[in-house]
């Protein structure tokens, strides 16, 4: 299982030939099967379950109809994709061990702000942040108070660089020290699994069932609304704020939710 | 290792352009998987093992591997919350230098070789060093991560089979002291209440624990309940000022070492301000006097047997007159009025005080006493085993206790102690062997058994799952002893450690879930795990390294564990020793069905605060409230212990108080975290964090090098100021997870000569900047 040291330019140059050649052989070989699975055949069991509703109110339902002061600010003078970090899926993977892990912080925080977990004052209400240059996610979750607790940073800038430094000092903490891709949560030796995507459903209209669970992330709009979501699943109806009224979560992800303590499962109807 | 399917070659290739600096042909791989489809999870229930905490986790598995993780919300410790660690635990799996194959040392290289050579070479040392320097001369050093069936196989085997009581383990650093506490106080080891104090407490008080770094899912619940009750208070009284301090509603800094002395002049004050509560002391409460003048360890061979003096109120009383607020205010530095204040908290009738420490408090010299000081506290207000109301010592392994109830201890036997007869007697019944071959005098705790190896005493020690040779106080001085020609060591390890570089026959370890088996984590919460995944390789689980050797040693018939039940033959046969109600545990099948059981439970009932005859099946209702059970008089016992000076403190040469101890990202000696890249990316090295007076005293410059020395050591560091911590002047402080760092080398061998447990917290050492070029 060794890898090889780096290979000469010459090897390189071949190595590169025959991978690109096998893999547009294989993209080729994918996109045909992808087609073919993709024609039109029965409206969709397509081994999706079949979306059900919460069997009772999730903890969090009024969180839903939250929204943060600030959140959907948008700074007039900067649009919400910036060209140089555009916030995409891929952004929201790249920071992520697998889908579902506490995604690490790519910035720095100065020395106060480290020891303090001060991460609230920005990413509980949002609105740009010039520091950044950025937009500011919003948590899901900010009754949490350590967010440290959960989500690490990077060594070489917690906690030691000063909160007014050159923001291109953070360049290498996702671009690796030599400008390469140095994915902050990558292992060489263990790989996680397929990133949930949504189902394709009977009709192209019906609103799509919510792919992952939700647990710590009940409030759908701070993720999927604002100018600092993920373009890909920015909702392009941020207003129509009870969400799960249409999106219903997969069996799977609603399983989680329990009836609250005290009431017998006779009362609470049985179910699977 | 793996078949190179053809997912892991499109994986290598697209890695292999990705290193030529071309983006975008995992698109490909990406497509493909979207071909075939994601949402084929099957999330199974594990407990966490990078601390003591005991979190239930889900971990989701792919075609058998595991690919994500989240916290169970069924999980009662946890509550669907986990930490960075738990989140990235299942990468601790996959590190590349993983080792997978037996290695044998020939020519003084670690060579591989076939995995039954390895178990022939082990068994034949084994036999053979019994045979020539008897059976003393054999001795397993375990972890505190062992599963209890694990633990309880090598008691077996070297206690049972072999007839010697060199057994010990990892737990003895971490949670000796808190077991030796709660024998002294209670009669038995094993927590009084449990996670759900969190839910009814009124007042926190964290003695020396830096919660919100060492059980941070634990903190996080204790800020959950301060959030739905602001009237909540949470109280720390600490040697540094660390993440839990900000979080805190007050911190209240104090000298190291003094926390015995801080406890006296609360009960001090409890006794003067008369908010004693006199009925549950006249029922339930004895007064004991111990031996002073124990010693520190330095030198012992075994652990000293405690002979308790009868005496009375009145002579605790005259005891007490000694820890007045204002002379432990000099002492501490903690101020009369902050003593008094907190005396008042534990005093109020109408608030639940739960008290939370750790292993700060464990590792000191005179840790059973500290702990029992702490016991005392809650005993003279009655506040003690009903809801809110508990002390609760933190031991930072999630198998600290169950070690010990499975026997892997110098001094116990499963369920019981080797001194006692009925205990010798009954294991001998449940092992089939005579009651003779069983030594009934203890064996050596973890120093005095690494000095026997030193010595000669001792010339084969397995060591499984451990890394002492990289956490012993006195580092050096035991990694010569390990070193030495004609000693044996063998090491079962998952990775290559410090330990496993003198080790002579290194065995590939299954981890965690890669094998079947039972933590107990801080609460007495049993819980079990299925085997989810295939060890690499020839990774083979402890339990079956233990059999395997124990067969070829001729022990087959005392080892007639067969198939895929294995682990629950060994477990049945393991509650053999767990008879009666107070140490009662759960069937697999009622394990299986939960997450979790909170030992002792008994005919399916558990145990949520024990001694108390509403929720212990095993207290008598006759005798009111509580029944301490745990001693013959039916009483929980209030020791005098008297406050002593740190065996090395700080002096002119070596003027500052060295603090070690965990931090967030890293658990025991890094040797598993340190193999997950997001947790080695958070904090690859240690680091020493000064005062900022101090260091500008030095002269010194953040991130400047320094060298610390003490008088049995020295390491090459980085300074941190204002770092994640702040420590007052004349104290510093080193994680201690970075074997390039090995900070333990400073540390004095010093042990509590109860408990066995070194004092691995604290010592005393100078400051030498660097030249700052170097840094």
């Amino acid at each position: 299982m060794s890898t090889t040291g780096p290979p000469s330019s010459g090897a390189a140059l071949g190595l590169f030939l025959v991978a690109a050649g096998i893999t547009a052989v294989a993209a080729a070989v994918v996109a045909v099967r992808r087609g073919l699975s993709g024609r039109p055949r029965e409206p969709v069991a397509f081994r999706v379950p079949l979306p059900v509703a919460p069997r009772d109110p999730i903890r969090a339902e009024s969180e839903v109809f939250r929204t943060a002061p600030g959140m959907l600010a948008i700074d007039p003078a900067v649009g919400p994709d910036r060209p140089a970090h555009p916030r995409t899926l891929r952004t929201v993977r790249f920071l992520r061990a697998f889908p579902g892990a506490p995604p690490v912080i790519p910035h720095p925080l100065s020395a106060e702000e480290f020891r303090t977990v001060a991460c609230k004052t920005c990413h509980e209400r949002g609105g740009y942040a010039a520091r950044f240059a950025a937009y500011v996610p919003l948590t899901p979750h900010p009754e949490r108070g350590v967010c440290l607790q959960c989500h690490l940073g990077v060594d070489s800038v917690m906690g030691t660089v000063e909160a007014d430094a050159d923001p291109s000092a953070r360049c290498p903490l996702c671009h690796g020290p030599s400008g390469g891709a140095a994915r902050p949560a990558a292992s060489v030796t263990w790989r996680t699994t397929v990133w949930p995507r949504l189902p394709r459903v009977a009709a192209d209209r019906d609103p799509p069932p919510i792919p992952h669970d939700l647990h710590y992330r009940e409030n759908c709009l701070t993720c999927h609304a604002g100018p600092a979501a993920a373009r890909e699943i920015r909702t392009r109806h941020p207003e129509r704020a009870n969400c799960r009224q249409c999106h219903l979560a997969l069996e799977a992800a609603a399983a989680i939710f329990r009836r609250p303590p005290g009431i017998a499962p006779a009362e609470s109807g049985g179910g699977p | 290792m793996n078949p190179l399917d053809r997912r892991s070659f499109l994986r290598k290739l697209g890695l292999l352009s990705a290193t030529t600096a071309v983006c975008g042909v995992t698109l490909p791989l990406e497509a493909e998987r979207a071909v075939r489809g994601g949402q084929r999870l099957v999330w199974k229930r594990v407990p966490c093992r990078l601390c003591g905490v005991g979190c239930g986790l889900l971990v989701g598995l792919e075609s058998g591997r595991p690919v994500a993780v989240k916290g169970d919300p069924d999980a009662p410790v946890n509550r669907g919350l986990a930490c960075a660690k738990g989140y990235h635990a299942v990468q601790i799996l996959a590190g590349p230098d993983r080792i997978t194959r037996a290695l044998v040392r020939r020519a003084g290289r670690l060579t591989e070789a076939p995995l039954g050579e390895a178990l022939d070479l082990v068994s034949l040392r084994l036999r053979e060093t019994v045979r020539q320097h008897g059976k003393d001369s054999v001795a397993i050093y375990g972890s505190a991560q062992w599963s209890v069936t694990d633990a309880y196989l090598a008691a077996k085997l070297f206690k049972g089979a072999l007839g010697t009581n060199n057994v010990e383990t990892s737990a003895r650093l971490a949670a000796a002291s808190a077991a030796a506490g709660l024998r002294s106080t209670f009669g038995l080891d094993g927590t009084i209440g449990c996670s759900e104090d969190i839910d009814h407490a009124d007042v926190f008080i964290l003695w020396d624990v830096n919660l919100a770094e060492t059980d941070p899912v634990l903190f996080s619940r204790l800020l959950d309940r301060k959030r739905a009750n602001p009237a909540v208070r949470i109280i720390e009284l600490a040697t540094r000022t660390s993440r839990t301090s900000y979080a805190v509603d007050h911190s209240l800094l104090h000298a190291p070492h003094t926390g015995l002395a801080i406890a006296n002049a609360v009960c001090h004050e409890v006794v003067a301000r008369k908010w004693v509560h006199r009925e549950f002391v006249r029922q339930h409460v004895a007064f004991k006097r111990g031996a002073t003048g124990l010693g520190n360890g330095l030198e012992v061979e075994a652990l000293v047997e405690e002979v308790a003096a009868d005496v009375g109120w009145s002579d605790y009383v005259a005891f007490l007159e000694e820890y007045a607020p204002a002379r432990v205010q000099e002492l501490s530095g903690i101020s009369a009025a902050s003593i008094r204040w907190l005396a008042s908290l534990y005093g109020d009738p109408l608030r639940k005080v739960t008290t939370l420490w750790g292993p700060e408090l464990h590792q000191d010299v005179r840790g059973t006493w500290a702990n029992n000081a702490l016991y005392n506290i809650h005993l003279l207000v009655g506040k003690i085993a009903s809801p809110g109301n508990s002390p609760w010592c933190l031991t930072g392994q999630v198998g600290a206790w169950a070690v010990g109830w499975g026997g892997a201890g110098c001094e116990v036997l499963p369920g019981g102690l080797v001194s006692r007869e009925e205990d010798r007697r009954r294991a001998a019944e449940v092992w089939g062997v005579p009651v003779d071959h069983l030594a009934a005098a203890p064996g050596p705790p973890v120093l005095a058994m690494f000095r026997r190896l030193e010595r000669g005493d001792i010339r084969f020690l397995w060591i499984m799952g451990a890394n002492p040779l990289a956490n012993l106080p006195n580092l050096d001085r035991y990694r010569r002893a390990g070193s030495r020609e004609d000693r044996f060591i063998v090491v079962s390890e998952a990775y290559p450690t410090l330990t496993t570089d003198v080790a002579d026959v290194v065995l590939p370890a299954a981890l965690w879930f890669e094998r079947e088996g039972m933590y107990a984590g801080g609460e007495r919460r049993v819980q079990h795990f299925e085997r989810l995944a295939v060890p690499p390789g020839d990774a083979t689980s402890d339990a079956w390294q233990l059999i395997e050797v124990a067969r070829r040693m001729g022990f087959g018939s005392l080892f007639a564990y067969e198939g895929p039940r294995q682990v629950e033959q060994i477990w049945e046969e393991y509650r053999r020793f767990h008879a009666s109600p107070g140490q009662a545990l759960p069937s697999v099948s009622e394990l299986r069905e939960q997450p979790g059981v909170l030992w002792p439970s008994v005919a399916g009932r558990e145990t949520r605060w024990r001694y108390n005859s509403r929720y212990d099946p095993a207290a008598s209702r006759a005798r009111g409230d509580y029944d301490f059970y745990g001693h013959a008089d039916h009483r929980a016992w209030i020791w005098l212990r008297p406050y002593e000076p740190a065996v090395e403190a700080p002096d002119p040469t070596y003027p500052f108080w060295l603090i070690t101890g965990g931090v967030l990202e890293h658990w025991g000696t890094g040797s598993l975290t340190r193999r997950v890249p997001v947790l080695h990316r958070a904090l690859p090295h240690a680091y020493v964090e000064i005062n900022r007076e101090d260091a500008r005293d030095l002269g010194l410059r953040n991130r400047q090098r320094v060298r610390l020395v003490s008088r049995r050591g020295a390491v090459e560091v980085e300074a941190r100021i204002d770092y994640r911590s702040q420590p007052p002047r004349g104290v510093v402080f080193v994680p201690c997870f970075d074997e390039g760092v090995p900070i333990r080398r400073l540390m004095l061998d010093a042990s509590c000569p109860l408990s066995g447990q070194p004092d691995a917290a604290t010592c005393a050492v100078r400051i030498e900047p660097l030249p700052a070029a170097s840094g």
